[in-house]
């Protein structure tokens, strides 16, 4: 049978000094080649879920099983760090080096590649990405769709099983977009997206979740539904994407 | 308050350097792992918070806040200080290398001063929180401006005239520091008082 | 503001690394800094301007970015001279009575060496170390020996003034639309005082994002960094040059 890469069992979780519970008793599973979308409203603890996989985020109860590996202590998750990559919503979090090439090459450093072995890696990825132009530029003054790119190569130079990304596409335009889009129907590795964007969650994933009150609910049908909606030279024939 | 390239003597170059050098050895030996982000991205923000200029009069002045930056990195606060003046020496040439260490005394030794002195009074629900903190701003400056002033002295007895001139010209800085650093330490208690005391709990909140 | 101008340049200065560039800029400045006599800062004087031809940078860009030194010299002219108390000069009549106001020559003197060695210490920091952007400093600091953790903290630093200036802008220009005008009174100062409590919470919980973005790629409290540079012939010729030069002028200081 097939193991689940991602298992978490009856997880809850909220902060300290409140009462909200922003996963409450949740259940969630991943399996090899699941490509997920979740939508769910803002607060209904997307971001928490993915800090809780992470371990940035230690849940009061429940289980975590990676790879079918039970989770729980720092070194635990230091393994599971190095197979699993998140993407943080705002790519200057994640891009903390001074030069594209030494921020890519930060994780397989880590990794404890060698200095040479670890700017191949990046190199390659940056390449895939259709980055390489970019290699030697400084981080901070990149673009926001440039950084975003940087941030998705950076992650990808751990060579994750898994990905989880975290609104890869709010504030981006068309363009940006859709080499986001690209890089992701290319990938044969699993992933789980979050985005309030649904053609862009639709496009890219198998299977779509959402979240509510702490737990998790599949919604794996589509409707077909149709509304009205304004906006001026609407006459015009036009396309939305 | 920046002393000039040139006009220091040996000697007190000297001893700005060494002083510099194991306040900050000490600074980073007090920095977790886990903290080390958080001194830097405080020194960016010290670094640009003194690009604000506050009106006095017709004139205006910038912001210190070393101060602030002492009461909320503690020892830290020297290296972080260091680190935004050898930015500013960087982006602004406003000196050279030879100052780097005896600027650096200046600014980070009252804000060291600033932290043992007055952050024991400085609670959330006390009132005393705003004097304190209105002192200590005013006294980081005070103390900035004679460490400065002596530092001139110390390069040439002569310079007595234009040393008392600095510390005079800072008397009304002392007191614009000295509200801006109450008030400021007042919103940071009110809103986000983590940020005093930060030790352990970096992983554990959102 | 933070625009590195400098460092895309192309020029001999360029080519070296940037260890050379550190160790030669402290040994010039501070060998600059120590002399005392005209004709020996004159020299240094002449050398900081050869190091900014050859690095290729305009004059007049130069004049414009040492304002803030200007500034300086011009207080030191003004004040110096007066307070001063030594061999008089001139004594121009204040006040009718009893004040005189005096000029001593020392006074002069000192302003002068001052301005030469000020204006000298800085151009050998903009020509050899601005000239870099500020990741190849780091990477010259780490080859010097500083620690991993100084060198870290510093391009972290460097890295996150513009994002932070960026949010300074916002607040401020949120401000602004809300109908603040800076003046001076205590509204304006806890105006501003709100402004920078709200960067350093910003900064706190960038700081937060970051540490968890590093530990999700398997930081683990050790830096690495990949210094890519190797040392030239045409740094070890350069070093050695101003080696010499100094170590001449030192000794003819000495001998004079």
């Amino acid at each position: 049978m097939n193991k689940p890469i991602i298992e978490l069992e009856n997880i809850s979780f909220s902060y300290p000094d409140s009462n909200i519970k922003i996963l409450d008793k949740l259940n969630f599973k991943v399996f090899k080649n699941d490509k997920i979308g979740i939508i769910a409203p803002n607060g209904s603890g997307k971001t928490t879920l993915f800090y809780t996989i992470m371990g940035l985020c230690k849940p009061f109860s429940g289980n975590i099983k990676i790879l079918g590996k039970l989770v729980k202590t720092e070194k635990d998750f230091s393994f599971v760090r190095s197979k699993i990559g998140l993407m943080f919503q705002d790519a200057d979090d994640q891009l903390f080096s001074p030069t594209v090439l030494d921020d890519v090459a930060f994780g397989p450093l880590n990794l404890g590649y060698s200095n040479i072995d670890a700017c191949d890696i990046a190199k390659k990825i940056l390449y895939d990405l259709g980055l390489e132009e970019f290699e030697n530029s400084i981080t901070h003054r990149l673009s926001g769709g440039q950084k975003r790119l940087v941030a998705f190569a950076s992650v990808l130079a751990m060579k994750p099983s898994i990905l989880l990304l975290d609104e890869p596409t709010a504030g981006l335009d068309t363009n940006a977009k859709e080499k986001i889009e690209k890089i992701l129907m290319n990938l044969d590795i699993s992933y789980i997206v979050i985005s309030h964007e649904f053609n862009f969650i639709n496009k890219i994933t198998n299977k779509t979740v959402s979240m509510e009150n702490g737990k998790i609910f599949k919604d794996d049908e589509v409707h077909i539904h149709q509304h009205e909606h304004i906006h001026k030279l609407g006459k015009l024939p036009h396309k939305h994407v | 308050m920046h002393i000039s390239e040139g006009i220091l003597s040996g000697e007190v170059m000297a001893a700005g350097a060494v002083f510099t050098i194991i306040g900050v050895t000490l600074g980073l030996r007090k920095i977790d792992y886990n903290r080390i982000v958080h001194v830097a991205i405080i020194a960016s923000a010290f670094f640009v918070a003194s690009l604000i200029h506050v009106n006095i009069g017709p004139s205006s002045v910038h912001l210190i806040c070393n101060g602030i930056i002492g009461l909320l990195l503690g020892w830290a606060a020297f290296p972080a200080i260091f680190a935004a003046l050898l930015l500013q020496a960087f982006f602004f040439q406003y000196g050279g290398i030879t100052g780097l260490g005896v600027n650096t005394v200046i600014m980070a030794v009252p804000a060291l001063l600033c932290y043992y002195i007055f952050s024991p009074f400085i609670k959330k629900d006390s009132k005393l929180s705003f004097f304190a903190s209105f002192i200590g701003g005013a006294f980081a400056t005070f103390c900035s401006a004679v460490l400065f002033a002596s530092s001139l002295w110390f390069t040439e007895k002569k310079f007595f005239g234009i040393a008392i001139t600095i510390i005079a010209a800072h008397i009304p800085v002392m007191i614009i520091e000295g509200f801006v650093t109450g008030f400021c330490i007042l919103f940071l208690l009110k809103v986000y008082p983590e940020i005093f005391y930060q030790k352990n709990d970096s992983l554990q909140k959102n | 503001m933070f625009d590195e101008i400098l460092a895309h340049k192309n020029s001999i200065i360029h080519e070296l690394d940037p260890r050379t560039r550190i160790i030669s800029s402290l040994i010039l400045s501070f060998a600059a800094a120590l002399s005392d006599k005209f004709l020996i800062l004159g020299i240094y004087f002449l050398i900081s301007l050869a190091l900014i031809y050859m690095a290729s940078i305009d004059f007049f860009y130069i004049i414009k970015r040492l304002k803030p030194v200007f500034l300086f010299l011009l207080m030191i002219w003004i004040i110096l001279p007066l307070t001063f108390q030594d061999k008089m000069f001139l004594k121009i009549p204040f006040f009718s009575f009893s004040k005189f106001l005096t000029l001593s020559i020392p006074g002069l003197e000192l302003c002068a060496k001052i301005t030469l060695k000020s204006i000298t210490i800085v151009l050998i920091f903009v020509s050899l170390v601005a000239t870099m952007t500020f990741a190849s400093i780091g990477n010259g600091l780490h080859k010097l020996f500083v620690s991993d953790k100084m060198v870290f903290l510093i391009l972290m630093t460097y890295r996150y003034i513009s994002v932070i200036e960026h949010e300074y802008k916002k607040l401020l220009r949120a401000a602004k639309f809300r109908g603040f005008k800076p003046r001076t009174n205590l509204h304006s100062y806890r105006t501003y005082a709100y402004i920078a409590g709200m960067l350093f919470v910003r900064a706190s919980n960038r700081a937060k994002r970051v540490y968890q973005a590093m530990v999700c790629r398997g930081f683990n409290g050790k830096f690495y960094t990949l210094d890519t540079f190797d040392s030239s012939k045409l740094s070890l010729i350069f070093i050695f040059i101003i080696f010499a030069i100094t170590f001449f002028l030192v000794l003819i200081e000495a001998w004079i």
